[in-house]
């Protein structure tokens, strides 16, 4: 993708960092002693520090939903459980991961990580991940290649119309929720690159221990 | 132990496809050599429009016999605000997806179509919102093809109620060669309960529905149609897109990277995979090999399972990454659901080996390359992002493919070789986008429905 970098100047940079400044003493009016201490140490850190680098990635949109840093996207969905739907859920995720879960993950190769929370008395399943690219690109590839494993992992998540249905895209959707920040280290390495990176390096290790 | 569905375990269920209803041109193979015509029409008012289609209706080949290609034939597809200007109902209008209601250039960020090919950069009428029906006209020679031609001149000829946009003629090429110098349009996918056995090499039949609305996909589900059924059965989608292409650049590629004849023709063959004659490379891996190139038979009879690393075929290779077949992905994806029907135009000069200048980059030849896909707006982004502007699903970082690929400064192009690869820098892009429309392929039931010949009365 292009990026389309927009030069700042370093007085438009200090007026910048003074109206953030302004914003945040607003903000921090309310706050306890502590927090009030802390911020002013933070903005004295600030404006002593050097100006602003250039964001390395854009923050963009994943697609339809959801924040993305250079390849990588975030994913984070809250959804109601049936009755049962934790024990069952978790008894399914213990044994696909104590087994082979992991390599079918692994066999996606876009996944960079991925989490079940059960929340509220195991009524609720918090599941998060981040991903290399576009929101929906390889869906329907899992709803072909892997369907069942989907419907295992959230075939107890309410309403779940089955990965094979053409409503499950606008089911994610409606209870995706996009996160406000979101920090990533590598934005601009995909799971596939970081491997090759990985094999790579060692390649050369091996070479460099070999010539001396 | 694998959870992935392999395919061949489930029932292969051929439910037979409509064939009398469903256009020619969603199934019929273009001939070699080609003639034919676009022609891009703006509908004035919604019965004038009506009253163009009911003219236009008998003379709209249905896919019955799609196997014979020396018939000449005429297919019709509509743009949405061309089914707005027809007067379709508003219930209707909505029931289409919402990449094909916006249009093509609308959706110019997910599709990577920036920078040189931005809407903005497009030749008129592309991405105006003026494009209401395209009516394209396809023979095997020049007399039938007039002929043909003349009938459809005769449907809007003197009726106020269609404006022509666009004539844009197209085929009649040396060696029916695309405009870079290849034949092209090898590899088509094979569908499933469309009456014909595959060719060798097209693969296990693939489900109707990736195709034609109305019937089950690879997912074993039928994808969501408009709205009536009549308008969405046995219809789909176009995408269409207009490439110029940069034959100077092109050649001062092959010369900047090539001492001799042999080697330049060895890159050439090594950017899409096959040889100007149509020989793959991985059956004919030094030289080319012009009876095989020919031989549809044979030109598309082979795997990857001989070349997991791309010595014959570069991973990255145009043929490759647009049907991988059984190559080894780092990503997990199903081949499948990607693939489209390509029915690629050539327009303009032939293709000129000595061409060399800034100047042949501008001078008009090109594709108007069209595709068919019971999802096209979606397959289109799943390529334009993945397969085409990205090597991540091949291993490749990020690089592009070099035939249709958007070249940032100083791209590469990887060749796998023994021991080490070898990679070229400075790959430019060689066909730019100068245009683009998304549009709606109606079944002839459809097309009677939209001309309101079977008595539906549409809003005037």
């Amino acid at each position: 993708m292009a990026t389309q970098k927009q030069v700042k100047t370093g007085s438009d940079q200090s007026s910048d960092l003074e109206q953030r400044v302004q914003k945040l003493r607003e903000l921090y009016a309310d706050a306890s002693e502590i927090g009030k201490t802390a911020l002013e140490n933070v903005i004295r850190a600030l404006k002593s520090g050097a100006p602003a680098k250039e964001p390395v990635a854009r923050i963009e949109s994943a697609g339809r939903i959801g924040r993305r840093q250079g390849k990588v996207s975030e994913l984070t969905v809250i959804v109601p459980l049936a009755p049962g739907g934790a024990k069952r859920l978790r008894g399914f995720l213990e044994a696909l991961h104590g087994s082979i879960g992991n390599e079918l993950v692994d066999m996606v190769g876009t996944v960079h990580d991925m989490r079940f929370v059960f929340l509220d008395n195991d009524t609720k399943l918090l599941f998060c991940t981040a991903y290399d690219g576009d929101w929906d690109a390889y869906i329907e590839d899992f709803a072909t290649k892997i369907p069942d494993i989907l419907d295992l992992q959230f075939g107890d998540t309410e309403g779940w119309p089955g990965v094979r249905s053409p409503r499950v895209k606008d089911h994610i959707a409606s209870h995706q929720i996009t996160a406000d920040f979101w920090y990533v280290a590598n934005p601009n390495l995909t799971v596939v690159e970081t491997r090759r990176l990985e094999r790579i390096g060692n390649a050369m290790e091996e070479f460099l221990d070999k010539i001396s | 132990m694998s959870f992935e569905v392999q395919r061949g375990e489930e029932q292969r269920h051929s439910p037979a496809v409509d064939l009398h209803d469903i256009q020619a041109t969603v199934l019929r193979y273009r001939p070699e050599p080609y003639f034919g015509t676009h022609l891009f029409l703006h509908i004035n008012n919604a019965h004038g429009g009506r009253e163009f289609l009911r003219r236009l209706a008998p003379h709209i080949s249905s896919a019955s016999d799609w196997w014979n290609a020396e018939d000449p034939w005429i297919a019709v597809a509509i743009s949405y605000p061309g089914l707005v200007a027809l007067g379709v109902p508003e219930d209707s209008l909505q029931s289409f997806p919402e990449a094909f209601r916006v249009g093509m250039a609308a959706r110019a960020e997910k599709l990577c179509d920036y920078g040189a090919n931005d809407p903005k950069n497009w030749d008129r009428p592309f991405g105006s919102g003026q494009i209401h029906i395209q009516v394209s006209i396809i023979s095997d020679t020049v007399e039938k093809w007039r002929l043909t031609m003349e009938m459809a001149r005769q449907q809007y000829q003197g009726f106020s109620s269609v404006t022509v946009l666009l004539i844009q003629n197209f085929g009649a090429q040396p060696g029916s060669l695309n405009s870079l110098g290849y034949k092209d349009s090898i590899g088509q996918p094979a569908i499933e309960g469309s009456g014909v056995d595959p060719l060798p090499g097209q693969g296990q039949p693939i489900k109707a529905g990736e195709f034609i609305l109305g019937y089950p996909g690879e997912s074993g589900v039928p994808l969501a149609m408009p709205q009536p059924d009549v308008l969405g059965r046995n219809s789909t989608y176009v995408g269409l897109r207009k490439y110029q292409s940069r034959v100077g650049a092109f050649n001062r590629f092959l010369q900047a990277n090539g001492q001799t004849d042999q080697e330049r023709e060895l890159l050439a063959a090594k950017l899409v995979g096959r040889w100007r004659s149509g020989a793959p490379l991985t059956l004919a891996p030094a030289e080319d090999d012009v009876p095989l190139g020919g031989d549809p038979q044979r030109n598309n009879d082979f795997t990857y399972a001989g070349d997991p690393q791309g010595i014959r075929a570069p991973l990255g290779c145009h043929m490759r990454r647009m049907n991988p077949r059984d190559t080894k992905m780092p990503v997990l994806t199903d081949v499948n659901i990607h693939r489209i029907i390509r029915r690629s135009t050539t327009y303009g000069a032939p293709y000129d080996r000595s061409a060399m200048s800034e100047h042949d980059d501008e001078v008009e030849r090109g594709i108007y390359f069209l595709f068919i896909s019971a999802k096209a707006m979606n397959t289109l982004e799943f390529l334009q992002q993945e397969w085409i502007n990205d090597g991540n699903f091949m291993n490749l970082g990020n690089e592009r493919d070099p035939i249709v690929g958007l070249q940032d400064e100083g791209a590469p192009f990887t060749i796998p070789k023994e021991p080490v690869r070898h990679r070229i820098h400075g790959i430019e892009t060689f066909n730019v986008l100068r245009g683009g429309e998304y549009l709606f392929m109606p079944s002839l039931s459809a097309l009677n429905w939209l001309a309101g010949l079977n008595g539906d009365a549409l809003e005037s």
